[in-house]
């Protein structure tokens, strides 16, 4: 007995070990010559499904199936990891924003397009977004969206006040105080504890840079003077009651939204189709202002929030047709303004807004044209030098953590970024990166 | 003689073999392999990898990692207090309830314990977003309610959100405790009552010197139940974090692992906070077994 326990043991060592031992490496192959592609695409871009049945229709040799997903950050990223890491199940074609392609590259998942006919085409694509698509001087993914910001609010509720829309951040204090002190269920918008992207755009304004590579060894700079500049804005508030802090893009917020107790939104472009989605009547009592800045004189600055990219996706048994469609969604004409009916956000490639869909007075806004009004300047104002690293998702995570720790009492959001900082740093390190902090 | 053992050697093997193999893939393996990646880590070069990333045994660095992670710490101290109070309240409640049905006087016994246990039969998630819904301001009408009275209910803030996830839990799993108890009960011999009815004793003493102490292998087993689920607390935050800004991402244990794994990409860090809380899972039933089984033999 004691032997067959002994041998059933070493069978089952033997069986762990073999299991472990398996570590598949997805591999390319490009089959060429076959009748028809059959390409996967997880996307969550509302209205994307349309460009895609335009271009099955004019391409019945790329057959593309769409395949809507939750967005990235709410478990689709980490749907694609695990494919890639078990080597198949993943998608060609993959929706990825920005800030989560060093991600997508430090696990080697992504095709370099550029032999692809991204070469070719490279130049039709806004600087900066093409080259935080950019590693090692190889272009990985095909900018489809960004988003420029600017202060969406409600214009009735503003005129009833007295009040003219903000245009600097101090203006914004004094109007939330306006605000809150006439109607206590009032605020002039919330700071939402779990959405540090929302956060590091509003530190991207104020010129903050957090992140930079050199050679081989990255730089974390989180809790600059910038940034502590913006956390220490947002206490203010926090502490003399004059923010909400519930979170956006859930049930309550969106209540204080249709229920106006919630005015004003600094958002991208793309929080219009947000707003008008969840809050359909308030429809004509919004209109959009630039962005407020942290000083009168100097130039206007804006930032960016989001924006997505198209990558291909190692494993894929045609990178050749996947890249194909993937430059045709965000060049082409037709296919923009599908896109644009979506509300997928501003276009990546340049010039693309005068003649596009975008370029029209919106009846949500009171019949205001806020694309050629406000954000094509905004656009042009991002400070376009600013990069990701490959663990910015922990990154966020520990702000929001830190700033729901601050919004429960405990601390502040100043002392968040700091401890996002040293986390940051230390999550570099223990992926075994070169990392150097300030 | 021989063929009779090899027939009842068969038997057993065609009996049990499906659920040990299953067990193995399923449980053993999976276990082996997340031992296996708790103690090792991947080894990169270069700014991003470049492709030279290699598997290295590390030791216990991982588990030290994940040890001196104040939030991890803090999430293993919040599910134990978690556990602390929650454990008693659902175990007291269950007894009650399972007193309650099980009374001499008690009527509509088939509907009470079906109502008891209906919650146990909505899956998680849904119950998480169902309480979800009630405890968000402007859509629950608990809040509405007793806004009316001047009462302001919070109960997603930090300092309730704690409570609001045991209700959640109670509510699904104390008529599932409460049919086990319950079961247990029915099994009593039915001449303990009736010599105790001529002994004179009232329903409290029949309650508290024949129910309880021969239902208690059936709360002892509850118990270790409600521990082992009450420290691996997981779908309740997960589902509620969009809702609240009190839910970290490392707000219990599991959680931690999760995101470690999924967001982060540290599977092996996720591993290893894994193994820690199984291990301290297993601490706290085994001793609760021993503290129990010592007691009753003394």
């Amino acid at each position: 007995m004691k032997r067959r326990k002994g041998l059933a043991i070493i069978a089952a060592v033997a069986t762990i070990l073999t299991v472990a031992g398996c570590s598949s490496s997805g591999t390319t192959t490009q089959s060429s010559g076959s009748d028809t592609a059959n390409l996967t695409f997880w996307s969550w871009v509302p209205g994307i499904d349309k460009a895609v049945d335009l271009w099955n229709k004019e391409n019945p040799k790329i057959r593309v199936k769409l395949e809507m997903t939750p967005t990235g950050s709410s478990g689709t990223y980490a749907k694609m990891y695990s494919a890639l890491k078990a080597g198949k199940g993943a998608p060609d074609l993959a929706q990825v924003e920005y800030q989560e392609l060093p991600g997508f590259i430090l696990e080697n998942g992504l095709v370099d397009l550029g032999p692809l006919g991204m070469d070719a085409q490279k130049s039709k694509f806004v600087d900066w977004q093409l080259s935080q698509s950019t590693f090692n001087n190889k272009v990985y993914a095909v900018p489809q969206a960004s988003g420029p910001m600017g202060l969406y609010y409600r214009a009735d509720i503003f005129d009833k006040l007295g009040l003219k829309p903000p245009t600097t951040w101090d203006e914004y204090a004094a109007d939330a105080k306006t605000i809150h002190d006439a109607n206590p269920s009032q605020y002039i918008s919330t700071f939402p504890p779990g959405n540090s992207a929302w956060f590091t755009s509003l530190a991207w304004q104020a010129g903050a840079k957090w992140f930079g590579l050199k050679g081989d060894t990255w730089s974390v700079n989180i809790a600059s003077p910038e940034t502590v500049k913006v956390a220490a804005y947002w206490d203010k508030l926090r502490e003399a009651g004059l923010i909400a802090t519930v979170p956006d893009f859930a049930n309550g917020w969106y209540s204080d939204l249709q229920k106006g107790n919630i005015v004003a939104w600094p958002s991208a472009q793309w929080g219009g189709s947000i707003i008008s989605g969840n809050a359909p009547d308030t429809s004509g009592k919004w209109k959009v202002a630039p962005m407020p800045q942290w000083s009168t004189a100097g130039k206007f600055t804006s930032a960016n929030w989001g924006g997505s990219s198209v990558a291909v996706l190692k494993g894929t048994s045609n990178a050749q047709a996947a890249a194909k469609f993937a430059l045709w969604l965000n060049t082409n004409p037709d296919s923009i303004n599908l896109l644009i009916a979506g509300g997928y956000g501003w276009p990546a490639t340049k010039s693309a807004l005068a003649g596009s869909d975008l370029d029209k007075p919106d009846p949500f806004l009171g019949g205001q044209n806020a694309n050629k009004a406000i954000f094509k300047a905004s656009d042009a104002a991002i400070n376009t030098n600013w990069a990701w690293i490959p663990t910015t998702a922990a990154t966020y995570s520990h702000l929001n953590d830190g700033f729901a720790a601050a919004v429960a009492g405990n601390g502040t959001f100043v002392d968040a970024v700091k401890a996002a900082q040293k986390a940051t740093v230390a999550d570099m390190k223990a992926k075994g990166l070169k990392v150097k902090a300030g | 003689m021989k063929s009779t053992r090899t027939r009842t050697r068969i038997a057993v093997l065609g009996l049990l073999g499906p659920f040990v193999v299953l067990f193995i893939f399923t449980l053993v393996v999976p276990i082996g392999y997340a031992l296996f990646q708790s103690f090792t880590a991947t080894q990169r070069s270069g700014a991003y990898g470049n492709g030279d990333s290699s598997t290295v045994f590390v030791g216990f660095t991982n588990y030290v990692r994940a040890l001196t992670d104040p939030a991890f710490v803090a999430s293993l101290g919040r599910v134990l207090l978690f556990a602390v109070v929650q454990v008693p309240i659902m175990i007291v409640l269950a007894t009650v309830l399972a007193l309650m049905l099980d009374a001499a006087s008690a009527r509509g016994v088939r509907f009470f314990r079906s109502v008891y246990f209906l919650p146990y039969g909505v899956p998680g998630v849904v119950a998480s977003l169902l309480w979800g819904f009630l405890y968000t301001p402007g859509l629950s009408p608990i809040i509405d309610i007793s806004k009316t009275f001047g009462v302001q209910l919070d109960f997603l803030g930090s300092g309730s959100i704690l409570f609001s996830i045991a209700n959640i839990v109670i509510w699904q799993y104390a008529g599932y405790n409460m049919l086990v108890i319950v079961a247990q009960l029915k099994s009593i011999d039915a001449d303990l009552f009736e010599a105790a009815a001529i002994d004179g004793a009232n329903s409290w003493q029949v309650i508290t010197r024949i129910k309880l102490p021969l239902i208690a292998p059936a709360i002892v087993l509850t118990t270790v139940f409600t521990i082992i689920g009450t420290l691996q607390l997981f779908g309740e935050p997960l589902v509620l974090r969009p809702l609240s800004s009190a839910i970290t991402s490392s707000y219990t244990p599991n959680l931690s692992a999760y995101n470690q794994a999924f967001t982060n990409n540290n599977y092996n860090l996720a591993a290893a906070e894994s193994v820690i809380l199984a291990l301290i899972a297993c601490a706290f039933s085994f001793g609760f077994l021993k503290l129990v089984g010592r007691r009753r033999s003394s």
